[in-house]
């Protein structure tokens, strides 16, 4: 069976002898959007373009809907990218650029001139199909490099960072549109950032990377709820998920800053005494009396966000922590307070960072 | 004229000072109607008011006259701007127009010291027919070094443009010790290699033709062409290129149709040089080319400046000058917008 989408087999890159993606496998569905998450540097960008075909593979195979394109050139993939930086043609009108590719596919004129129109409607940029780029805004720029990429019909989008150039306002728009054109046009997009913000509102699937190996994929409710290890589970969230030095003592029991609490685990592999990572996201911490059962902490300070309120705790051991408070009356800082959670929420992992289910 | 000026809509200048009083009217108008308000507000006291009045009266008067005194301020720094600009301008162009009055001069006139520089018995062509008399014809001097330069342009830019692209997009190995290299050619005289290269091309056969001075010319072009192309080529973003890769342009179509247009300013520097040194340049010519009818214009203006028997017809070398000025004139006044741009672009980056 001819399978669809993108498929990566052990994709390996090397500038010079220094190793930058390390093994890659992963396939993405046709028709869905696709993620590529990680800190700067990790090697996003250079597996989008080694897919684009910017960058020679040196290791490995991709496939495009069935279609080994390993060694074919940029154009002959099917695919379109837009760049972060825009990279539009200067020298040429909106209408030039986005005819470009059409022109050198020597696709017949009345056929560039009905794709052309149709992009610049879709992205309602038809008013400025006489500008330069030049006389463009940031966001109308990103709308024309969408447009280059539209008016193409390709098998797979592209975009390496697109929002990243743009204002906060801008990027939160331009981010709901494109979301609404991957609803419209219904291709595979793989979308390249390093704003998990981002990540999570669009994507379907997450694919978070670090130092070019792939360290978890999955729906944004997979991977923000079972994070795989301690690095994901600090990477997507925000504010990002506690992460507090703790002890197994056994028993189904934790030792935290020199309390205790109860944590039934499945798969008992720890030895008693062993020190692991105690995960707790911020909204699952709830503010209670100073009792036996709560964690004890004290408020260094809190940050209003209105609506909701940030307390930057710290534990009796010194450690920090972030706990989200809902309720109504404010927490002034210096106060100590009592932090209690459901057992459903601890994330557990092995001082090696890997997640114990 | 300026009342015509004024209601030309095509003159925005005038047009906007027209509309500059209308509007002061209404600003005053808007005055006093909030004046009236603030006396229906204070009927109870209406020397408060007037006095009020008359204060806001005085200063929107104050307020014209320092508009009209800004007005008269900017105007004269106008005149000084323009007036210096002029006069520095006139100070360049007097060689100029010294030389192409002088060349018009007539017969006897002409053949002295150009004092004054204008023609005082009419103008005439005696200069330009005598400077006809030298070597094979002025006509045929200038095209042997239209030929020589223009080649020298168009082989310089192709080969410089290629070469600019190669060192600025490709990775191999000794890139930067050959991109030294070809810059350090800059710092040898190039009168020391004028032998060997006066040997080299007899050993090709190509002594005494103008093909082999534009290769010398081209030659010696190029180290100056190739860093200014790479630099050129530098300042255009990566991802454009990329960009087009993927839209399908490639190689000579990638480089004509989405990169030339950008480095343009680079070629046209690249052209001026080319041309303006192939045009006038006299030693290579001189030594490399040996028959009457091969010399290049600059040789040519040698052999008038010599003059005959002693006698130095000064006519004929204002005319030669003339000449050899208009050519580089036009190449100049052509491509000296992207030349600037280019010069910058090489600096900042
Ligand atoms: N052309 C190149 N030559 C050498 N190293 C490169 C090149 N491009 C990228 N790298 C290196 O590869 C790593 C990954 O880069 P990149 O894919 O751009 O990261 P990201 O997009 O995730 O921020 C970085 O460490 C970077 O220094
Ligand atoms: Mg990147």
């Amino acid at each position: 069976m001819a399978e669809t989408g993108v498929i990566l087999k052990d994709i390996r890159k090397s500038f010079g002898n220094v190793d930058v993606i390390h093994g890659v496998n992963l396939a993405i569905k046709e028709g869905s959007f696709v993620v590529f998450v990680g800190p700067s540097g990790c090697g996003k960008s250079t597996l989008l373009r080694m897919i684009a075909g910017l960058e020679e593979v040196s290791d490995g195979e991709i496939e495009i809907n069935g279609r080994d394109v390993t060694d074919l050139d940029p154009s002959e993939r099917g695919i379109a990218m837009v760049f972060q930086s825009y990279a539009l043609y200067p020298h040429m009108s909106v209408r030039e650029n986005l005819a470009f590719g059409l022109k050198m596919a020597r696709t017949g004129r009345e056929e560039i001139e009905a794709r052309v129109n149709s992009a610049a409607s879709i992205l309602k940029i038809d008013h400025l199909l006489d500008r330069r780029p030049g006389q463009l805004s940031g966001g109308q720029r990103q709308r024309v490099a969408i447009g280059r990429a539209i008016v193409r019909k390709p098998d797979v989008f592209l975009f390496d960072e697109p929002l990243s150039n743009l204002d906060a306002e801008l990027r939160v728009s331009m981010r709901v549109e494109i979301a609404r054109l991957h609803r419209e046009l219904g291709n595979t997009m793989i979308y390249v950032t390093h704003d998990q913000t981002e990540a999570m509102t669009l994507a379907d699937n997450i694919v978070v990377l670090r130092n070019g190996r792939i360290e978890q994929q999955g729906s944004p409710r997979e991977v923000y709820e079972n994070p795989a290890n301690t690095f994901v589970a600090g990477f997507i969230g925000s504010p990002r998920m506690n992460l507090l030095d703790a002890k197994w003592i056994g028993n189904d029991h934790i030792e935290l800053a020199g309390g205790k609490i109860a944590s039934p685990l499945m798969a008992q592999r720890l030895q008693d005494g062993e020190k692991i990572t105690f995960g707790i996201r911020p909204e699952n911490l709830a503010v209670v009396e100073n009792s036996g059962e709560a964690i004890p902490a004290k408020v260094d300070f809190a940050e209003y966000l209105g609506g909701t309120q940030y307390l930057y705790c710290q534990l009796d051991d010194g450690q920090p922590l972030v706990a989200e408070y809902r309720a109504g009356a404010p927490i002034e800082a210096g106060r100590r307070i009592g932090l209690s959670c459901a057992a459903a929420d601890h994330r557990i992992f092995e001082a090696s960072g890997a997640r114990i289910r | 004229m300026s009342n015509k000026s004024m209601n030309d809509p095509l003159h925005p200048r005038p047009s906007r000072l027209a509309s500059l009083a209308p509007q002061d009217e209404g600003e005053g108008a808007r005055r006093s109607n909030t004046l009236e308000g603030e006396g229906q507000l204070r009927l109870s006291s209406p020397h408060g008011e007037v006095r009020n009045g008359a204060k806001r009266n005085e200063a929107s008067n104050h307020e014209g006259a320092w508009l009209r005194f800004k007005r008269a301020k900017t105007l004269r720094k106008n005149f000084a701007y323009h007036g210096a600009g002029l006069a520095i301008a006139l100070f360049f162009l007097a060689p100029l127009a010294v030389t192409l009055l002088a060349s018009f001069r007539h017969g006897t006139e002409a053949r002295q010291p150009a004092i004054p520089p204008w023609p005082t018995n009419g103008f005439s062509l005696d200069s330009y027919r005598s400077l006809d008399s030298f070597g094979a014809g002025v006509w045929q001097h200038t095209v042997n070094s239209l030929a020589v330069s223009l080649a020298t342009v168009v082989l310089t830019v192709a080969v410089s443009l290629l070469a600019g692209y190669g060192f600025s997009r490709y990775r191999f190995p000794l890139k930067n010790v050959l991109f030294v290299l070809v810059i350090a050619t800059l710092m040898i005289p190039f009168q020391s290699i004028l032998t060997p290269l006066f040997i080299i091309l007899a050993k090709l056969g190509l002594n005494n033709s103008l093909v082999g001075l534009t290769l010398v010319y081209v030659t010696l072009q190029l180290p100056f062409s190739v860093f200014m192309m790479r630099n050129a080529f530098d300042a255009v973003p990566k991802e454009i290129e990329e960009a087009a890769r993927i839209d399908g342009a490639r190689d000579l179509m990638l480089l004509v149709r989405v990169l030339l247009p950008l480095v343009l300013p680079g070629v046209a520097t690249v052209a001026i040089f080319a041309f303006l040194n192939a045009w006038n340049e006299f030693l290579a010519a001189l030594v490399l080319l040996s028959s009457n009818e091969k010399y290049t214009l600059p040789v040519l203006m040698m052999a008038v400046r010599a003059g005959r028997l002693g006698a130095i017809n000064w006519g004929a070398v204002q005319a030669g000058v003339a000449v050899m000025t208009i050519p580089c004139l036009i190449v100049f006044l052509a491509l000296q917008r992207y030349y600037m741009r280019g010069l910058m672009a090489g600096a900042v980056k």
